[in-house]
């Protein structure tokens, strides 16, 4: 009944509170104590647009859009069911989307490197079905917070795909090194990434040899990877990591069945001490020596920090508290049995039980990625081509998929952001008046017969925000105006859906 | 103080506030610059006769030594035996024309030729950035926030630059327009600035007759939100307005220039027309793309980087009639740099690959140009970067401080470019007058700059 006093604050699962009781920032909170906190009461409105109900909050920031049937499995759920539902991804039954993007539709998708690598496959093809199902998959998937940190991992190991033969290489390490480890954990995704010969082009790891190295993909591996700028690494650190990826390579197209596959070329490795943040590595390692820099970046508590942020950034809000990224970074170290270091999903856990999400504050301006695919989902938008979604507009939002030429992947800022906001005027007008090729809204179906301002009103805010009340009212009475008198013209109901999809609070997660 | 509801202008009244208490003497510092920009004091000239800028991003690493070939080394010869430019004697029809008896303009480039002549056209060779990766992405960073080897400096110089001075125009709604999808690194830290591709497609798509409507029920949404997204929303609303009012599509440059089709010719048209109008913007950044010629470089005719020179002069050549004839004449600075440049040596494949040193052309009214400003290093082995790349004498913040100070009046160098004290290289001609005794020799390759 009464909570007994729990020394140890800082564990995840310490025990019930009594409701009274208030934790410090630093802990993270017990399942129940959740549940006890998020249905206390709401917090006020925030100047900023969004979510105020806990739960509406969780599904906005787990999906890459909330939609009424989604979050409807989320009231069924409860926040922490409907976190586990989404993080136990294998589980939920994705056998539509599977039914959709099959390899007799999108041949290249499923290829191997050797198929791929065979001059009758064309690399438009290939990049043209890559970009389409990626899309395909944000908006079909019930798996939703797999499909974001699809989106997450694929930018933290940013691959540019106008790169050559990286035009078809990228197909292989979505599926082989993003996909396969977007859930599970880093150090073996990390593997997966320095072996994949996608990243082994795009960062000239490829062309790094004993006789003439090249530090690009030691770089990188450091400064944007792992460790961080201020990860506490030197440049002669950049220079012995390089020395160590010397003759990790791919077999040519030309190699049978290994054509493309990631290859050691023992004669181009550097096989001297090198020494890789105080650790020795004894001459005469091979290709153990790229393995042993994995395993050190892996276990740094530098690394921890730098995934704990860009992972609370990406999942709560633009200023993660120093104590929960703390925590966080904890988690990657030492998660909670038996999950190994670097776990994801505890990372996630981490992020989405603590006091900074139930506090349902935490705001985020969706990408113009995230954005279109939140107004294809909420809008049930039928979508028999993607090509004009993305020409021209996500070009025009300036974010095609595997698009960004550097490293580090599309920004995650608002102010990167911001001053991009015509092109998401002009897609919401486009959509619902079914000007975009391949792409069709059933204003019937979606508005299911409301023919007054307020009947509209109410359809948005159910389909759209989660709920009566989920608009910010100053805008929802905004469009409603707009849409009188009763009863609204069809033209101009289309209209009011784009402008909800057009405004503030849509932008916001 | 007139009421104005619309946050977007928010800037704009406190700049008027902030020049009336400054001229009358009350409050002279940091006043109107964003809490990142330390240790400035506010520029508040607003004067219309501070120049224009145009910055014109080669991206891809553009080789300098075919831009601007120096003919009269032995070594550029022996290194590269199909891609060379031939000398100006040569028989070869596509020979270099001669500018000082040392580089020359491949024929492709020879529309830059009465620019040149005309003295607005600056070349300098042997330039960059001294940061010593060849990595574009590292390289293009460093170069647009004006700070090699610092990656987590995240403003770009000209952003800096438009934070610390008061705006040209004191009725501007938009400064700065980047030519892309998403603002350039080069911009960010503007104020009042926007990515805006296409100057001539920036507006409301949809329902002619609902479009009014539409735009005012967003223009109500985006008041009452916080910065920074009201004032972004409200600028593109306000700049969507402002472009519609210009006619693209009909503009009719002056001294019957000809802008070419594609590339940099319409970006340099829908600029020039942008800027004739007058409505308050003060800097543009564009990019080209494809320079980075590994293989089949294609320096003559139709290759890929000749159909790349081609429309760059041709546009460049345009501007320069467009903007600087004897009649008209506008204030406005065009400056074109790339991240690096290419190997001297071609490789197995007619092309070339990263190298260092490149080159780069400003263009203006107000530019000492008619020569090529360099401090030649030479190609022999020992005098390479590395032994084998183009070295770089000066750095490409030499050029763009003096243009800041000098073109666009603003002292807070320290800020645009910090960490760096500039050389004065004698870029402007605004510059020269300021020395004494001191002037650039067209005839000959090594130019000494003052001392500091």
């Amino acid at each position: 009944m009464n909570p007994t006093n729990f020394a140890d604050k800082g564990r995840q699962g310490a025990g019930v509170r009594a409701p009274g009781d208030r934790p410090s920032r630093r802990e993270v909170l017990s399942p129940a104590a959740i549940v006890a906190a998020l249905w206390a009461g709401t917090s006020d409105a925030s100047a900023v647009p969004g979510p105020t109900d806990p739960l509406r909050w969780l599904v906005h920031h787990v999906t890459q859009g909330l939609t009424e049937s989604e979050f409807n499995t989320a009231r069924s759920r409860g926040y922490l069911g409907y976190l586990e539902y989404q993080l136990n991804h294998t589980t939920i039954d994705d056998s539509a989307l599977d039914a959709r993007v099959d390899s007799t539709t999108y041949p290249t998708l499923f290829m191997t490197p050797d198929q791929l690598a065979l001059p009758s496959v064309q690399a438009r093809q290939v990049v043209d079905e890559l970009m389409e199902t990626t899309i395909l998959r944000s908006v079909l998937s019930k798996r939703q917070l797999y499909q974001r940190m699809v989106e997450f991992w694929t930018d933290h190991f940013n691959i540019f795909i106008d790169n050559g033969i990286g035009n078809k290489l990228k197909t292989v390490d979505d599926r082989e090194v993003i996909r396969a480890n977007a859930l599970g954990t880093f150090p073996a995704m990390l593997t997966a990434s320095a072996q994949s010969p996608a990243m082994l082009v795009y960062l000239d790891n490829f062309g790094n040899t004993v006789r003439r190295p090249n530090e690009n993909y030691a770089r990188e591996l450091l400064e944007l990877h792992t460790l961080g700028v201020d990860g506490g690494y030197t440049q002669q650190d950049v220079v012995d990591v390089a020395r160590c990826f010397t003759g990790w390579t791919f077999y040519p197209a030309n190699a049978g069945t290994n054509a493309w596959r990631f290859r050691f070329l023992p004669e181009n490795h550097d096989n001297g001490q090198k020494t890789v943040l105080g650790h020795v590595i004894a001459p005469g390692g091979g290709i153990t020596d790229g393995f042993d820099v994995i395993s050190i970046l892996s276990n740094h508590p530098s690394t921890a920090r730098l995934l704990a942020e860009k992972m609370c950034k990406w999942l709560l809000g633009y200023r993660p508290s120093p104590a929960l990224v703390d925590a966080v970074a904890s988690t990657y170290l030492n998660p909670p049995p038996p999950a190994s270091r670097g776990d994801i999903k505890s990372m996630i856990r981490a992020i989405l039980l603590s006091r900074e999400a139930s506090d349902g504050t935490a705001r985020k301006y969706k990408r113009p990625y995230h954005h279109m695919m939140a107004a294809l989902r909420a809008t049930g938008a039928s979508i028999t081509s993607t090509t004009a979604i993305r020409t021209p507009h996500l070009l025009a939002a300036g974010q095609v998929p595997y698009s960004w030429s550097a490293p580090d992947g599309y920004p995650d800022t608002l102010d990167y952001w911001v001053g991009l906001i015509l092109p998401r005027w002009n897609f919401g007008a486009a959509l619902l008046h079914n000007k975009i090729g391949g792409a069709t809204v059933d204003i019937d179906a979606f508005l299911a017969g409301a023919d007054t301002a307020g009947a509209v009103m109410d359809r948005i805010e159910t389909a759209i925000f989660g709920g009566i009340g989920g608009m910010n009212p100053r805008e929802r009475s905004l469009i409603a105006n707009y849409l009188l008198p009763d009863p609204p013209t069809t033209g101009r109901k289309r209209d009011a859906v784009g402008l909800a999809i057009g405004s503030p609070s849509f932008q916001w997660y | 103080m007139r009421t104005h509801r619309c946050p977007g202008c928010h800037e704009y009244m406190e700049l008027t506030r902030r020049q009336a208490l400054a001229a009358s003497g009350a409050i002279a510092l940091a006043f109107g610059v964003p809490a990142w920009l330390p240790r400035v004091a506010y520029a508040l000239d607003t004067s219309a006769s501070r120049d224009i800028i145009v910055s014109i991003f080669l991206r891809g690493a553009a080789d300098g030594l075919t831009l601007c070939p120096p003919h009269a080394e032995d070594r550029y010869y022996a290194t590269r035996p199909t891609l060379a430019v031939p000398r100006p004697d040569d028989a070869d029809p596509n020979r270099c024309t001669d500018l000082d008896g040392f580089f020359g303009l491949p024929p492709v480039m020879t529309a830059l030729r009465p620019a040149y002549q005309q003295g607005t056209l600056l070349l300098v060779h042997a330039c960059g950035s001294t940061d010593p990766s060849r990595s574009h992405f590292r390289a293009q960073r460093f170069m647009e926030v004006g700070k090699p080897g610092d990656p987590s400096l995240r403003t770009g110089w000209l952003g800096r630059h438009l934070a610390s001075i008061g705006p040209r125009s004191p009725t501007a709604i938009i400064r700065a327009i980047g030519m892309s999808h998403g603002l350039q690194r080069t911009l960010v830290g503007s104020p009042l600035a926007l990515p805006i591709p296409d100057l001539d497609q920036y507006g409301l798509t949809g329902d002619l007759a609902t479009r009014p409507e539409r735009c005012a029920v967003l223009e109500d949404f985006y008041q009452a939100v916080p910065d920074p997204v009201a004032s972004a929303a409200v600028t593109t609303l306000r700049t969507m307005n402002l472009l519609s009012t210009i006619d693209f599509a009909h503009y009719v440059p002056a001294a019957g220039a000809v802008y070419p089709t594609g590339g940099s010719g319409t970006a340099l048209k829908s600029t020039a027309a942008l800027i004739k109008a007058d409505v308050g913007v003060e800097a543009v950044a564009i990019d080209l793309g494809g320079w980075d010629t590994h293989t089949n470089q294609g320096v003559t005719g139709s290759g890929a980087m000749a159909t790349l020179m081609t429309q760059l002069a041709g546009g460049l050549a345009a501007f320069n009639s467009d903007m600087f004839s004897t009649t008209v004449c506008r204030n406005v600075t065009v400056v074109v740099l790339t991240e690096f440049g290419r190997r001297l040596a071609e490789n197995g494949t007619h092309g070339t690959d990263h190298g260092h040193g490149s080159a780069m052309l400003v263009l203006g009214n107000h530019i000492a140009g008619g020569r090529v400003l360099t401090q030649w290093p030479g190609l022999d082995p020992e005098d390479l970067f590395e032994g084998i790349d183009l070295e770089v004498t000066i750095d490409f913040r030499d050029v763009l401080a003096e243009i800041v100070r000098y073109r666009l009046d603003n002292p807070n160098l320290a800020a645009v470019f910090p960490g760096f004290t500039p050389t004065i290289r004698g870029v402007t001609t605004t510059c020269h007058d300021e020395w004494r005794g001191v002037s650039a020799s067209p005839a000959g390759p090594r130019v000494q700059p003052p001392g500091m």
